[in-house]
């Protein structure tokens, strides 16, 4: 029986039905305006995101197949994933409309936004690998071709071949890591490969084990983990900001939905030291992110090593998964704030970009004055990164690193994480204050004021009300990530 | 509490302490609108809400007085079970009067100093936020709270003492062209702002890790919570904790209060407008680091009672602070310009006050040296308020930061040239009329009736301070107001210029505080025994501290009984002396100029090479420099150059950028970086493999 009012089924269909449709629209209109298709998609997400709210808001929510096949789930895992991607694909929709205008193919630009973002949610309410490998490919594909939109600008090319290369590779890992997993356990499902996992004789450990690395690697691309991150820089620099908005703060997030989903569970079954793994890999990941971050010169090219090491804070609650109630907590609501906040950045240079073409780090001296609402909104964006009170940022650090002291009990490296990501925190500020001081401190060519684009304005509003609004009474969203963490976990039993 | 009231939820009486920190918060965000109708009532409007939030801070003092407390606590985040709160115990009480009713001055001083700014609307702002953000760390009842107002400070600080972004050449601090080591001893507002928040920021890392170390074993951040059940510290101690956590939250006031080893941003800080130091210097910043130090001294001297040493700790926190009131001071005697001259010299009193505070936990008499500390807040409060602003007058008619190009103003500006006697009298600690002599001389008398082994350096130390402190204000005094004209005023009158006195709006708030000095300092010995009583009942009700409850066996000394109990006579003797002596110099050299500074300092190879070494700042700045800016930046680049270019794109021999051409696209990413890439990621899976196996 397939449960046709189940939540990602019905996404599916809105979001689905309208990105097929605006291409038709465009060939039939035959006109070159863009804000009509700009206008569908965003209704379109607008309605997915009601749909949703409205579905955990009347308790719709059960985690019980939707199939009879067991391949999809609707749960609040899914729901907080969900809307947190929902929130980045409208934000880089609003974001377009000014990048967009008179631009080639707008059409296929929102389409394939759309599309992308049915890949990105599926992924959080997939249950089964082959499911999730195909919500996997429904999210990438349109990126890469987002990615190389702009066909007469060589660096988009480029970074647009870079992506596909890896995505190519990470892809062919990952279906590797499956088809070695289903060659075990004999099931593509992802509760009963972990069963079939606990399960394995000795001589078999190697091979489930080397599917876990598969999974860490293929998905890892994704997140932008080191030694996984190479292609990443080059991607967000070349693509138009507003998709690197998208990759940033949304495809990023799916991996980390899709490592949540598979990694942690499938190595919590086969009691591999995969924790120290992956803490390890954190450290390492937010160092090299920081480190790298300190002498870029361009704005788009700092924002991606810094979501790289961002994604190692993230990777802290991961790793303390199973000994802090808090860990996987402190995760996903840090995975939601991030995504707003690099979205927000990412949307800002945007504007900055299309209304006065430079993105190097120099050419913004005197930007407060030019653009104050866009700097502004910036600012705030890269002090909630950065973690400093009273915003967003600085609660889900805390918790992440809270959660690590707590940790200290059971594994002694835990307060190490800690350490390491307070002083990736402080060692961070030190490129976020270098743009704030160049934009507020520093005097620029012209202070004349710029018109700056409407649609860019709105966001920044949005955002700075999210970001503080967050940060001074962070509870419910809190409440959320908890309710989210319980219901993964019942996929299989912390041992 | 034995008559302390304790409440949950938001009540009448609890208003006034809440309105305290929200007002000056509501100023701030009104304030950008204000300033879309008129640039000018902003002034007014910043002046009205600090008045307002300074007599919500008078309706406390009765608490203070008679010990009762307001604990007033409402739901934040529940989910992990914060509250927020006012703790409004006589300590935050008095504290928070100190600082409000000092930053109104400031505020009616900033209306007349900083009249026809530009970014006028930008000042009042950060002003009101900085002042706010001051009351929070003050009135909150857990750590994390006023860890918020922490950060609020230091963000405030940045934004001011950045304030003239221009970076013009007036702006600057240092002397153009001077070079310490090979650096330029010479800042810009931006750089200074951006030092100052970088090297708080230092401490606020420490803080953060002493504060989560605490909570990790206590589960609770409140500071009433602590005190009430105090097992934590049991386990804390026998895993030898307590002291690291204790000594690392110490190192947030080390920051913030600019003590060595992190002193160096505050006299950088000096790039700020001058009512900004006055507001760092006297009332907020700088204090934040000795409030927090009052606020936990009591807590960790009271677990002695339940048998926990915690004299490291304290010693910790006597020498930091007997080393920077030493260190600062020898360079406060040489340098030219005012408000460095005066930065030195915060950080030298703040030093007595950490002094104070350490020795009290190491001495049988806690709230003798507790009292000492808090009461030399207060007074230098007050005069570094008024000579700071008097400064600032001095800055805007004579127009050079250097006391060479003054010299010789007695004469025209009257009305500052007494104020800041007054309030210099008061710095130096001019014997019986003063607050500073009868502050000092209680800092002097609880150090040296300590009986603890670092006593007698200490005491030593502090001495020797004191004298120097005496002869720097007097040279200050005397380069600014005694001899000839300098150069730089003949010429500005030649060309027309009338040397004048400042506007009432500038005088009037830095007379009143220096009346207060002298007025205050006139009944000196009855405010300091109403302010011991005051503590001696709090610290015995909220802490169970008694007098004689501490580590130190011996009796106390003190010889005089009556009216002049706690004055001590050695301590008394050797601070007469110690004014009479730096006076002397400072009167002989500077004020009745019998000889010439530079002459002496010229005529012996020793005295020449302890000048210069002070003036490059005992060579530390210049050292810190090297090791924190010069050489990380090095080695970042390094990094980039070596571990992003060499190792991970050293595969293909041909530069990134050359591969760049449209046509070569192809080529490009198929032959060259990707290839390296793709060998990373293969090379990057057989390392999660291994990491797995281990």
């Amino acid at each position: 029986m397939i449960d046709f009012t189940s939540t990602p089924i019905i996404l599916t269909m809105i979001l689905g039905a309208v990105g097929v449709i605006i291409p038709v629209i465009s060939n039939a209109r035959k006109e070159k305006g863009s804000s009509l298709y700009g206008g569908m998609a965003f209704a379109a997400l607008i309605a997915a995101i009601t749909f949703v709210g409205y579905q955990i808001a009347s308790k719709h929510v059960t985690p019980s197949a939707i199939f009879s096949k067991n391949v999809l789930v609707d749960d609040t895992f899914g729901s907080f994933f969900a809307i947190a991607m929902l929130i980045v694909a409208i934000m880089t929709t609003v974001g377009s409309f000014n990048y967009m205008r008179g631009r080639a193919n707008p059409a296929v630009y929102y389409s394939l936004i759309l599309l992308s973002s049915i890949g990105m949610v599926l992924i959080a309410y997939s249950t089964d690998l082959v499911m999730l490998f195909v919500a996997w490919e429904l999210m990438s594909i349109p990126t890469y071709v987002l990615a190389g939109f702009m066909k007469k600008d060589p660096s988009s090319n480029e970074a647009a071949l870079k992506y596909f290369l890896f995505g190519a590779l990470a892809s062919g890992i990952i279906i590797y890591g499956i088809s070695i997993a289903y060659g075990l356990t004999g099931s593509t499902n992802i509760g009963q490969v972990i069963t079939g996992f606990s399960k394995l004789g000795p001589d078999m450990m190697p091979l489930a084990l080397l599917a876990v690395a598969m999974f860490i690697a293929g998905f890892g691309f994704k997140i932008g983990l080191v030694p996984f991150h190479m292609w990443l820089p080059d991607t967000y620099e070349g693509a138009p900001p507003t998709i690197s908005a998208l990759l940033a703060a949304g495809t990023k997030k799916a991996g980390f939905a899709a490592a949540l989903r598979v990694i942690i569970m499938g190595a919590i079954a086969l009691d591999l030291n995969w924790a120290f793994a992956l803490a390890i890999i954190a450290i390492v990941t937010m160092t090299v992110g920081n480190l790298a971050a300190i002498m870029q010169k361009n704005l788009t090219r700092m924002l991606a090593y810094s979501s790289i090491s961002h994604a190692g804070y993230i990777l802290i609650g991961l790793s303390i998964a199973p000994f802090s109630q808090i860990g996987l907590q402190a995760s996903l609501f840090h995975i939601l704030n991030h995504a707003v906040m690099k979205a927000s950045a990412f949307i800002a240079v945007a504007g900055i970009i299309t209304t006065l073409s430079v993105s190097h780090i120099d050419k913004i001296k005197g930007l407060g004055k030019r653009m104050p609402i866009t700097s502004l909104g910036l600012v705030i964006s890269l002090l909630a990164l950065a973690g400093v009170p009273p915003l967003n940022g600085f609660w889900s650090k805390l918790m992440l690193f809270g959660a690590a002291i707590n940790a200290g009990s059971m594994v002694s490296w835990g307060p190490y994480l800690a350490v390491a990501g307070v002083l990736n925190s402080a060692l961070s500020l030190a490129y976020y204050g270098w743009i704030i001081r160049k934009m507020y401190f520093e005097e620029g060519e012209s202070e004349k004021r710029v018109k700056e684009p409407k649609s860019v304005i709105a966001i920044m509003i949005f955002s700075i009300i999210f970001i503080v609004g967050i940060g001074v009474y962070p509870d419910p969203v809190i409440e959320f990530a908890k309710s989210a963490v319980p219901t993964l976990t019942n996929v299989v039993t912390i041992h | 509490m034995a008559t302390g009231s304790f409440e949950f939820g938001l009540s009448a009486t609890a208003l006034n302490a809440w309105a305290i920190w929200i007002l000056p918060f509501v100023a701030a965000v009104i304030i950008p609108g204000v300033a879309k109708f008129s640039k000018r009532a902003t002034g007014g409007v910043a002046v009205a809400f600090a008045l307002a939030s300074a007599i919500s801070a008078t309706t406390l003092l009765p608490l203070a007085l008679g010990n009762n407390e307001i604990h007033n606590q409402i739901p934040w985040i529940s989910s992990i079970g914060l509250k927020a709160g006012i703790l409004a115990d006589p300590l935050a009480a008095l504290m928070s009067n100190v600082v409000a009713w000092v930053s109104f001055l400031i505020f009616v001083y900033s209306t007349g100093y900083m009249k026809g700014d530009k970014d006028i609307t930008r000042f009042w702002f950060w002003m009101a936020f900085f002042v706010g953000s001051m009351q929070l760390i003050v009135l909150s009842d857990n750590f994390l709270q006023l860890f918020f107002g922490w950060e609020g400070v230091g963000l405030a600080s940045y934004a001011l003492v950045g304030f003239w972004y221009r970076d013009k050449k007036k702006d600057h601090v240092g002397i153009e062209g001077r070079t310490v080591l090979g650096l330029v001893d010479y800042y810009s507002p931006t750089h200074s702002g951006i030092k100052a928040f970088i090297m708080t920021k230092v401490g606020d890392v420490m803080m953060l890790a002493g504060m989560f170390l605490i909570f990790a074993f206590a589960g609770t951040f409140g500071f009433r919570e602590l005190i009430e059940n105090t097992n934590w510290a049991t386990t804390m101690s026998s895993q030898h904790l307590l002291i690291p956590a204790a000594v690392l939250l110490f190192g947030g006031a080390i920051g913030k209060s600019a003590q060595f080893p992190l002193n160096e941003w505050l006299l950088e800080a000096m790039t700020g407008p001058t009512a900004v130091s006055a507001l760092i210097h006297a009332a907020t910043m700088v204090k934040a680091g000795v409030f927090l130090v009052a606020r936990l001294a009591p807590l960790f001297f009271a677990l002695a009672a339940i048998g926990i040493n915690m004299d490291q700790f304290f010693e910790v926190v006597a020498w930091v602070g007997a080393i920077t009131a030493f260190l600062l001071a020898t360079q406060g005697m040489v340098h030219p310009e005012i408000k460095k001259v005066l930065a030195y010299s915060t950080g030298s009193q703040i030093g007595y006050m950490m002094m104070a505070l350490g020795i009290a936990g190491l001495s049988r008499q806690f709230v003798d040296g507790y009292t000492a500390g808090f009461f030399h807040l207060i007074s230098h409060a007050m005069f570094k308020a008024s000579l700071f602003m008097a400064a600032g007058s001095l800055l805007h008619i004579v127009g050079s930061r250097f006391m060479t190009d003054m010299g010789g103003l007695r004469r025209h500006m009257k009305k500052t040239y007494a104020f800041m006697w007054a309030a210099g009298l008061g710095l130096m600690g001019a014997p019986f009329i003063t607050t500073g002599f009868w502050s000092k001389d209680a800092i002097f008398a609880a150090v040296y009736q300590s009986a603890n082994t670092w006593a007698l350096p200490i005491f030593v130390l502090a001495l020797i301070t004191a004298v120097m402190t005496t002869f720097y204000t007097t040279r200050m005094i005397g380069m600014v107001f005694f001899g000839n004209k300098s150069k730089h005023v003949e010429e500005m009158e030649k060309e027309g210029y009338h040397i004048h006195e400042a506007s009432p709006s500038m005088w009037i708030p830095y007379g009143i505080l220096a009346v207060l000095t002298i007025g205050i300092g006139v009944i000196g010995l009855a405010f300091e025994h109403q302010l011991h009583d005051i503590f001696t009942q709090y610290l015995a009700s909220a802490f169970g501290i008694k007098s004689g409850i501490g580590n130190v066996a011996m009796e106390s000394q003190s010889a005089l009984g009556g009216f002049l109990e706690g004055v001590n006579p050695v301590a008394l003797i050797s601070s007469l002396s110690a004014f009479a002596i730096g006076f002397a110099l400072g009167y002989i050299f500077y004020i009745g100029r019998f000889a010439d500074p530079v002459k002496f300092v010229n005529s012996n190879i020793f005295f020449y090479a302890i000048h210069k070494f002070f003036l490059n700042r005992w060579y530390l700045n210049a050292l810190i420099y090297w090791a924190f800016v010069v050489a990380p930046l090095y080695f970042a680049r390094g990094i980039y150059r070596y571990f992003e270019n060499f190792v991970m794109e050293g595969f293909n021999l041909v530069p990134e950028k050359t591969m760049m051409g449209g046509a070569r696209i192809m080529q490009a990413t198929q032959t060259g970086i990707s290839q390296s890439y793709l060998y990373i990621f293969g090379a990057g899976i057989l390392i999660v493999v291994l990491l797995l196996l281990i």
